[in-house]
């Protein structure tokens, strides 16, 4: 499969302080990439790079073959943007924004089909500047996807929207994708990453310290288990039985909290020592760390960790 | 709802089309502005509204009266032109200088460059269409000047009148563009657009005659454009006037202002979209 995106060293320096600190990755036609990272991470700065709107201070840059600084017009009929905060024409229709801009593409999709795709139905005839602005983002979804691009930058897409209206723009994404659509997207949402991403890369102070799919991504496929249970009544954390390597701890009075890192034989050794004395576990559970978790650690860490990057 | 995004194909056939020139790009976009401008009843209201409602009420409250320095013309026949370079001048400013300080700010600039649309197919349009505001808004005022106060143009003239607003809008749309620059923020739009432009519309002749005015601030209001359009239209619009209706003068003047304001303007759009 060709490369949608290839970077390569990319820095970006303005003055003597260094936004983008030599970053390289690429992302695979077809795939959802996603880039996560604290405010002031310099996602944006990275993005927008990629998207054409600022040049590079050193480093290599191929979008969809092209050299994005020099946003030649045959990349943008095939890239589709989704800007954090840019507004539409405000007096016109959300049919005439869809029109106009659908005849700067070579390839467009239809102004019904739009609507259908971001779930603004009916609302052909609604003036721009009457949106709400949950509306307006879809809207601007829309206006990515108008030329039928191969390409969608999303810079945090579904902010201000509201659950069902995000779950529908994920199908929307997901959808593209198996079109062949690549996507690159910059988002705040742990579950966002989670069900669409392939890839995450974890941005901090302009460098990329973790890159991997969200279920691998900073080791967290190898983790270690959490098992966590209310200790039964009359049950101190020293009446368990011998758990080996595991380390056992009680985070709130009332509550054990076990790692392992042999989940199942740890478990298998606390539900049968429980079956055996006939206790209940309350809020029994079994978990690896959760994205979030995982992000949390990596960010925490911060440039100290500067993982290897795959 | 999902099941719909499910089943996304690519585009329908009948969605799919060439493009057409960027000419006729740009000549869509300003169909779309001009309906944008339009639908914008308070901004259409205070750069079109404004100069015939000002008409309107100069030439009541004068109706009848006479300028001697201009050898005893009607005060209306006077008026009329000053007012329409006024409306050209404010159209131009209001709609190019704040709308694009607005819309710099809001994004929408940023927005349009992620198109495939060439830029100057965007700002053309925006040109095109308050240049058209201008040209609606000359139609207005000879209308209502013949219809209401009888203030009549010969008929090689008119012509005439129309190349001189032309000439005049664009040359103040360029100066407009130029000006984004220097406005910080949209909010600092209409008072950047004043402080430039007002105290000009005093020293240039649109209110008043300057038949009484030193010599020195006449030679200091013929440099800048909104006196040479004043003057040009005044030449055209005199009723004593029986030569030729263009003062060569102004409208060279007004095309070296004109060059200036392209290259500024060009100016301001290279550092909009300096990456």
């Amino acid at each position: 499969m060709t490369e949608a995106i290839e970077v390569q060293g990319l820095r970006k320096a303005y003055g003597d302080v260094e936004a983008v600190a030599g970053v390289s990755f690429s992302v695979a036609a077809g795939e959802v990439f996603t880039l996560l990272g604290p405010n002031g991470a310099d996602k944006t700065t990275t993005t927008e790079i990629l998207e054409g709107y600022r040049a590079r201070t050193a480093g290599d840059v191929r979008v969809l073959g092209h050299d994005p600084e020099h946003a030649e017009r045959a990349l943008h009929e095939r890239v589709g943007i989704v800007l954090q905060e840019a507004a539409a024409q405000a007096e016109l229709t959300v049919a005439e924004v869809l029109t106009m801009y659908g005849r700067y593409y070579p390839r467009r999709r239809a102004v019904g089909e739009l609507l259908e795709l971001v779930g603004l139905e009916g609302k052909e005839n609604t003036r721009v500047k009457l949106m709400s602005g949950g509306q307006r983002r879809r809207l601007d979804l829309a206006l990515a996807l108008v030329g039928d691009p191969d390409l969608l930058f999303l810079d945090e897409p579904t902010t201000g929207f509201d659950p069902s209206a995000r779950r529908q723009a994920w199908s929307t994404i997901k959808a593209l994708c198996r079109l062949g659509k690549t996507v690159f997207l910059t988002t705040h949402f742990m579950d966002e990453a989670q069900a669409l991403a392939d890839r995450v890369a974890v941005m901090v102070d302009g460098r990329l310290i973790a890159i991997g799919t969200p279920a691998e991504i900073g080791g967290r496929d190898t983790a270690p288990t959490e098992i966590a249970f209310a200790l039964p009544a009359g049950i101190a954390l020293s009446d368990l039985p011998d758990l080996g390597d595991a380390r056992v701890s009680e985070p709130a009075a009332g509550r054990a909290l076990v790692v392992s890192g042999a989940g199942v034989r740890t478990s298998h050794a606390i539900t049968g020592w429980a079956l055996e004395r006939g206790h209940e576990l309350r809020g029994f559970s079994v978990s690896q760390p959760s994205l979030e978790d995982i992000y949390l650690r990596l960010t925490a860490d911060g440039a100290a960790t500067e993982e290897a990057i795959r | 709802m999902s099941a719909v995004s499910e089943t996304i194909e690519a585009p329908r056939a009948a969605a799919r089309g060439g493009n057409g020139s960027d000419a006729a790009l740009a000549a869509r976009q300003v169909a779309y502005e001009q309906r944008a401008f339009w639908r914008n009843r308070t901004r259409a209201f205070f750069s079109f509204g404004m100069p015939v409602m000002l008409l309107l009420l100069f030439g009541a409250l004068n109706s009848g009266g006479r300028i001697q320095e201009l050898g005893n013309i009607p005060y209306v026949t006077f008026f009329l032109p000053g007012i329409l370079a006024y409306g050209i001048v404010i159209t131009q400013f209001m709609n190019l200088a704040g709308g694009l300080a607005i819309q710099r700010d809001n994004g929408l600039l940023k927005r349009m460059r992620g198109t495939p649309l060439p830029g100057w197919a965007y700002v053309g349009g925006r040109v095109g269409s308050t240049v058209a505001v201008s040209a609606i808004m000359t139609v207005v005022m000879l209308v209502l000047g013949d219809v209401a106060f009888g203030v009549h143009l010969r008929a090689e003239a008119i012509p005439a009148v129309f190349l001189i607003v032309l000439l005049g809008a664009a040359t103040f749309a360029a100066l407009g563009i130029a000006a984004v620059s220097i406005i910080p923020n949209a909010e600092a739009a209409p008072v950047v657009a004043n402080v430039l432009i007002l105290p000009l519309t005093f020293i240039s002749g649109i209110w008043y005659p300057m038949t009484n005015a030193p010599q020195w601030l006449l030679d200091v209001a013929k440099i800048f454009p909104v006196e040479r359009l004043a003057s040009a239209l005044h030449v055209a619009f005199d009723p004593l006037n029986h030569g030729s209706p263009f003062s060569g003068n102004d409208l060279l003047w007004l095309a070296i202002w004109l060059a200036i304001g392209t290259r500024l303007a060009i100016g301001f759009w290279r550092r909009e979209t300096a990456r």
